[in-house]
């Protein structure tokens, strides 16, 4: 499975995604409201996925392992308990700039 | 790079045309982010007519796991690479998210203003992967940033310059 421009047609078909940390998977993931467990990569420099992984499973979003817990993770978990994950808001942002500008 | 450019294109999703023409930099290894760019500005255009961007490149500041001190000597020499390019765009605005790619250019557009050539404001994005800490490029910029802009509230706690607007990607 080589790299694709766009996952987004697999995301839509399915049922159930496990993913590395990264921003763009996981905020894809969720917003297509797919439950995600998300696996940390423990060999990049500074475990920093750890943080967005533990922050979004605190806030009941994902679930999350490693890959040696993967397989017990697979087997134990309940899709249930996941919360739906509400979008970010770019508008707040956009507001911002144009303040910074003077654009309003 | 990769995360790093759907971060930015959703930040850039709201913005006006006033924030125009658009240049993308983005680091001579990466293979992904061009196309996603290509799409994002292919659908302004449906938009707005007249939206007008540009892409560079420039060699990658710093590999992952990369050593202390190389990574000083590939990043002076992004800079150097970086200097023509923000010379000659001379930008009312840098908006960078964290890939190692957006030092060399803040601190070529920070010499550049040093240089009362041209003052541009830097708008820093901490990634929405930083809750607890910062990124290493975070880390640096937060001090060369006009606007270190957080996603979530420990980062606020810790950062007090930094500004915090909730989650925006």
């Amino acid at each position: 499975f080589h790299f694709k421009d766009s996952l987004a047609e697999d995301l839509q078909s399915a049922d159930l995604v496990i993913s590395h940390a990264g921003a763009g998977s996981c905020l894809e993931t969720l917003e297509k409201g797919k439950p995600l467990i998300v696996v940390i990569n423990d060999k990049l420099m500074d475990n920093h996925q750890l943080e967005l992984a533990k922050q979004l499973h605190r806030d009941g979003y994902v679930l999350y392992c490693n890959c040696s817990t993967l397989v017990e993770m697979l087997q134990s978990m309940d899709l249930s308990t996941l919360k739906p994950f509400p979008p970010g808001q770019p508008e707040k942002f956009a507001s911002f700039l144009d303040k910074v500008f003077g654009f309003q | 790079s990769g995360g790093h450019t759907t971060e930015i294109l959703r930040l850039l999703s709201c913005l006006s045309e006033s924030y125009s023409p658009r240049h993308y930099v983005l680091a001579d290894s990466d293979n992904m982010s061009e196309a996603k760019i290509r799409s994002f500005e292919q659908k302004r255009a449906e938009t707005f007519s007249k939206s007008q961007f540009t892409l560079d490149r420039i060699p990658r500041s710093r590999e992952v796991r990369q050593s202390w001190i190389s990574s000083v000597v590939t990043t002076l020499y992004s800079i150097f690479h970086s200097l023509p390019l923000t010379y000659k765009w001379k930008p009312d605005l840098i908006l960078c998210n964290g890939p190692g790619t957006c030092v060399p250019i803040c601190i070529s557009a920070f010499l550049l203003g040093f240089l009362r050539i041209k003052r541009t404001i830097i708008v820093y994005v901490e990634s929405i992967c930083r809750v607890e800490t910062l990124s290493l490029s975070g880390k640096i910029l937060y001090y060369f940033s006009d606007y270190f802009i957080v996603q979530w509230p420990d980062l606020k706690k810790k950062y007090p310059k930094s500004v915090y607007l909730g989650r925006i990607v």
